[in-house]
């Protein structure tokens, strides 16, 4: 009775839809959700998007909500959230469970040929494709002080935290954030994944999990070691900190700290049981979803699919310098010669999708990073095992 | 707590008085009272106050509409919470999945709560449009003219003036207090999370399960809860008991004979509370971390050569918390014993020095009674304010540091910065409310003995 | 002992409490002479490896007001103003009229109403703001500058206490003098009382004036993402966003101060009334 009450209703609305379709003169009223530094971009796209389709008046707001946050803002009341908005692809699954994502379905074809397979495979879930891929640099690697630390010097963490000493400059990395601290336990081998029941699983509390933790407290214990939010490495870059672990979207920063002494490459390696391992991280890209609560489905996926096209990329390259998933951009000349993403690129063959991380990994993570950052000196096995019952719980 | 079980075993005895007097009015009152069970201002109306009736009348319309025409739609599905989820249809035409929207379990539960609370205001202008028709009806019977309206309306500025006073400021209560309350009292009993998330999803309830998960059913989430409870305790008692005891002995130095500039002294140290505390908090949690300005200060001194923990360490960050919550709160202790000392009679420290009392004498021996006499209701009203003390907590660490022993919180949470975190956070909202009940629990038990033991609330109408 | 013993012993007292004093002093000011250091310095970045500046600006505030394409700072000032004063205006109408009720009135439920009212005020505010929100929401209300308003100025029938034990104080026998004159109760709050309880009025306004300066938390539930209605606290409170902080740390300190002026004059003026607040009128002086 109730299905078919639903699918009288979706006839209705169906009904009502086509016959009211696009009626000329009718307002189209979209919201935008994209990062602080994106507003300006955003802008200049969605003037750009209103030229290409004059015939139907359109009434687009931004708002302010960065792709981190997304999740929680939209989940908070997904009626009055963003139509189309912008999100890391690690809350993939958290949206999709929460039935907040228009499947990706006019114009797939091209849109999957257009973005690099590995951008199309981080937004699709269970052969569905959920999200239009906008940014391919959702990662972390390297950067480094020239001046200070040589090519050789980069290639092991050991050598890094020596040569820093040596100049009594600083390291940083964010220990007690889940995100950067996974590239240890990865580069170990442990691994994150998802049960039959969309559960999260996680190995880090194995034999080589507790080396990894080892390696990390070791990390923690050195006099060079710095930890802190990006204001900290964005502010001491150069000065005090002479490498630091972070992404893209401080490469403008710490260029213009660095100077001439700019410089990036992938993580480097570290000491596991005695012999040298090479730090993994989680690499994941940017994509704009379609939110199913909106009114204007059709029209939301067209500016959806505008924001993230060729040009709409080369432009956000332009102006943020951030690495694209539209492979023509990511093929042309400038993109192939910034340092940062090069190093990005270097550093993606050792890294592990973070599509099949869930919400719940992130506290306990952080948690565990902290009490290495205050050199806890409890059992690690005990440590590694309260992580994991919360990350798994 | 006594009040409460008093009024429980005499409500039946209440629902009964009204059944008796209901009956009696019944059979007192004519067809046209009779009536007015069915048609609210009948009587009213035809008993000769037709501005009444009609207002009566227009009320049982106007709820009529809105019971059947908006409540009715919510509060049917308020056993379950609504049963029909969204749902996806192909839509060929648009090459799109179309959502079907489905029940809104949050909907139903908040306008299902403010249909059954809007029965409350009914059934009581029902009940007084029913006796105020008998009223009418005997004074016709008696031979005297019922009340005009305008008569009615003057009562309103004079005999029941409180009616006219209260009503405005009541209305908002209800809206803006009582009803949310209730709302998320029952949330309490939902499975209300992340996953089960209107309108992509359905929640629904489950009976006591959020409070025995806090207690005992799940390990993480009862350590969590006592351990915070612990420590908000432990936080109420030297959040309150130092503020107090340093301020009083601060305003006592300022307020000492000799002592020049007092006003100045005094304006020092208000202008601190006077910055709002998210600018001061902030500021101040930026100054403690590793690279901020007070460790670089002391390194830079080369009093210390590592950053000193004061907020990601478990047991430094509580210290922390406890210090700067006295620079926050010394001043605003300092303000009103400023004012009480200034009353202490003269003639008692006079005795008190020939008696040869020396300063600490004094002012365990006078001082200190006299300001708790004077601000033991004040008193409790901070420790009370201190369980709940969401921007000192908050705005300095976060609840931080994370603990792998507790479930989503950290070493300096409080229960109502945990509360916060769940909610705007992790969207666990059956759990917060649980936590919230509690929280509301504890204080106003605290509260309530307290206010009967100091007597205060008891003789509040003889100072007049 | 002698005289001069005693004089000398008071000297060194006095002595020991201006250094306490001074050294007190010190450490209370030390933030604000801070966030003054942060407001000027020309670097931008929330934290540095020096104490003092290497610059300084006054464009940190000036930017404030010519920079509003995102951070609408002088918007912010005006919503705040708009919701200060209305909130204001309402809530100590409401916190007043409650106030007299109880102080003068006398009928059936008031003892189980002014219990009631002290229980609610216990409750956590904030645990509710979500249903809140979506009772707002149903009202058409969401993400408005009413809806604000409605919000601070709903709790007032909470807030009695303070002008009630003020009201307590004030002889019954003026309020009988003018009933035999035929006032009505009505004429008697207007007349009598009001006049005669200036200073509860005023430092009501001002406490309820000062409420929507300081509150992040319900402004921000309330606005979400609707920039152009944040009051000055979350506009204030997302400049220090994890991806804004960098850039906008300084301008954050300058706006704070701005907004920390107004008030802290406004509490300057207050505070006498204030420690009347928490002693309930106990004391006179």
């Amino acid at each position: 009775m109730k299905k078919l009450l639903a699918f009288a209703l979706a006839a209705m609305m169906l009904f009502g839809l086509a016959a009211s379709g696009l009626a000329e003169g009718e307002t189209v009223t979209l919201k935008v959700w994209g990062s602080q530094e994106d507003q300006e971009l955003l802008g200049v796209l969605v003037e750009n998007f209103k030229a290409a389709n004059p015939d139907t008046t359109w009434d687009i707001s931004l708002g302010v909500v960065g792709e981190p946050d997304a999740k929680a803002r939209y989940l908070e009341d997904p009626a009055a959230a963003a139509d189309v908005f912008a999100f890391s692809n690690d809350q993939l699954l958290d949206l999709v469970n929460a039935d907040a994502l228009y499947e990706v379905t006019r114009n797939l074809d091209a849109i999957v040929a257009a973005n690099s397979a590995g951008s199309i495979e981080s937004a699709t879930l269970d052969g569905v494709l959920y999200g239009y891929p906008m940014t391919a640099d959702n990662g972390y690697f390297l950067y480094y002080d020239k001046s200070v630390l040589s090519e050789e010097d980069v290639q092991t963490l050991d050598g890094i935290l020596a040569k820093a000493n040596e100049a009594g400059k600083k390291v940083f990395m964010d220990v007690s954030n889940g995100w950067y601290i996974a590239s240890f336990f990865l580069g170990a081998g442990c691994t994150l994944g998802l049960d039959e029941n969309g559960k999260q699983t996680c190995d880090f509390n194995n034999e080589a999990g507790v080396a990894a933790g080892e390696a990390i407290r070791a990390f923690t214990a050195d006099p060079a070691f710095l930890t802190g939010d990006d204001s900290v490495l964005t502010g001491g870059m150069g000065d005090t900190i002479c490498a630091g672990v972070s992404g893209t979207w401080n490469a403008a920063a710490i260029q213009e700290k660095l100077g001439e002494n700019y410089a990036a490459c992938k993580l480097p390696t570290f000491t596991l049981n005695g012999e040298q391992v090479q730090m993994s991280s989680f690499i994941g890209t940017k994509l704009i979803g379609v939110n199913t609560q909106t009114a204007h489905p059709v029209e939301a996926m067209m500016l959806a699919e505008f924001l993230t096209n060729e040009e709409a990329q080369q432009l956000r390259f332009e102006m943020r310098e951030i690495g694209p998933s539209n492979s023509n951009v990511a093929a042309s000349e400038e993109v192939q010669a910034n340092i940062a993403l090069a190093a990005l690129a270097e550093q993606s063959q050792y890294g592990v999708s973070q599509k099949y991380v869930l919400g719940n990994f992130w506290t306990p993570s952080e948690a565990f990073g902290l009490a290495m950052e205050n050199q806890s000196t409890d059992d690690m096995q005990s440590l590694l095992d309260s992580m994991v019952a919360q990350i798994t719980g | 707590m006594k009040n409460f079980k008093a009024a429980l075993t005499k409500l039946p005895q209440t629902i009964g008085r009204r059944l008796v007097e209901g009956a009696k009015i019944l059979q007192k009152g004519d067809a046209r009272t009779r009536l007015s069970c069915l048609i609210m201002g009948f009587g009213s109306l035809t008993h000769g106050q037709v501005m009444k009736g009609l207002l009566y009348f227009a009320f049982e319309i106007f709820y009529f509409y809105f019971f059947f025409g908006f409540g009715w739609q919510y509060l049917k599905d308020f056993g379950t919470l609504g049963t029909a989820a969204q749902e996806r249809v192909w839509n060929e035409e648009l090459q799109i999945y179309q959502r079907v929207p489905g029940d809104n379990s949050m909907l139903i539960l908040l306008f299902g709560v403010l249909t059954l609370a809007s029965l409350v205001p009914f059934f009581v202008l029902w009940w007084l449009n029913i006796k105020s028709s008998l009223a009418a009806q005997q004074a016709i019977e008696n031979g005297k003219k019922p009340n005009s309206f305008w008569q009615d309306l003057k009562t309103l500025v004079d005999e029941r003036f409180h009616i006219t006073l209260l009503s405005l400021p009541m209305l908002t209560l209800v809206c803006f207090t009582v009803l949310p309350i209730i709302f998320m009292i029952l949330i309490a009993f939902t499975n209300f999370d992340q996953s089960h998330q209107p309108p992509g999803n359905l929640f629904t309830w489950v009976g006591m399960t959020n409070v025995t998960d806090i207690f005992w059913g799940d390990p993480v989430k009862s350590a969590t809860f006592f351990g915070i409870f612990g420590w908000t305790m432990v936080w109420a008692v030297f959040a309150t008991f130092t503020n107090y005891i340093f301020g009083i002995i601060l305003a006592i130095m300022i307020n000492k004979k000799g002592i020049r500039f007092k006003k100045m002294w005094r304006t020092i140290f208000v202008i601190t509370i006077a910055i709002p505390q998210f600018v001061s908090l902030m500021l101040v949690s930026k100054m403690l971390t590793d690279t901020g300005v007070v460790n670089v200060l002391l390194q830079k001194l080369g009093w210390i050569s590592q950053p000193l923990p004061f907020l990601t360490d478990p047991t430094w960050a509580r210290c922390t918390v406890i210090v700067i919550n006295m620079w926050v709160g010394i001043p605003y202790t300092m303000l009103t014993a400023s004012g009480i000392l200034m009353n202490i009679p003269a003639d008692l420290y006079e005795s008190a020095s020939i008696d040869g009392a020396g300063p600490v004498r004094t002012f365990t021996s006078i001082t200190m009674p006299y300001m708790l006499f004077v601000t033991a209701p004040s008193l409790i009203t901070t420790f009370v304010g201190n369980i709940n003390n969401f921007n000192v907590i908050y705005l300095l660490t976060a609840g931080g540091p994370l603990s792998l022993d507790y479930y989503q919180a950290g070493k300096t949470d409080l229960l109502v910065t945990w509360l916060y975190k769940l909610t705007v956070d992790k969207q666990d909202y059956s759990l917060a409310s649980t936590i919230g009940i509690f929280i509301f629990l504890i204080v106003s038990t605290l509260s309530l003995i307290v206010y009967n033991l100091t007597g205060s609330v008891k003789k509040e109408d003889q100072f007049q | 002992m002698s005289k001069m013993g005693i004089k000398a012993r008071t000297r060194a007292a006095n002595t020991a409490i201006y250094i306490i004093l001074s050294v007190m002093s010190v450490l209370w000011l030390l933030p604000v002479v801070w966030l003054l250091l942060s407001a000027l310095r020309e670097e931008s970045g929330a934290y540095t490896t020096y104490i003092l500046p290497k610059g300084y600006t006054i464009h940190n505030f000036t930017r404030l007001f010519t920079e509003t394409e995102l951070f609408n700072f002088p918007r912010w000032y005006m919503n705040t103003l708009i919701v200060a004063v209305l909130s204001c205006t309402i809530t100590t109408f409401l916190t007043l009229m409650v106030a007299y009720t109880y102080s003068r009135l006398r009928f059936k439920a008031r003892k189980k109403l002014m219990n009631v009212s002290l229980i609610l005020g216990m409750f956590p505010g904030f645990m509710s703001m979500i249903a809140i929100y979506h009772f707002l929401k149903a009202l058409g209300l969401a993400q408005s500058l009413a809806a604000l308003v409605m919000v601070y100025s709903g709790g007032a029938a909470l807030g009695y206490y303070v002008p009630k034990g003020f009201f307590d104080t004030i002889p019954r026998s003026l309020d009988e003098a003018a009933m035999l004159d035929g006032a009505t109760r009505n004429g008697v709050f207007w007349k009598i009382i009001l006049p005669t309880s200036r200073p509860i009025v005023i430092s009501t306004a001002i406490t309820s004036f000062i409420a929507p300066w300081v509150d992040f938390i319900f402004a921000s539930v309330i606005m979400k993402d609707n920039y152009d209605n944040y009051t000055v606290a979350v506009g204030l409170y997302r400049m220090i966003d994890r991806e804004n902080i960098y850039e906008y740390y300084t301008r954050f300190c300058a706006g704070a101060i701005l907004v920390a002026i107004p008030i802290t004059l406004l509490f300057i003026s207050i505070q006498k009334y204030y420690v009347e607040g928490v002693t309930g009128g106990a004391v006179k002086g």
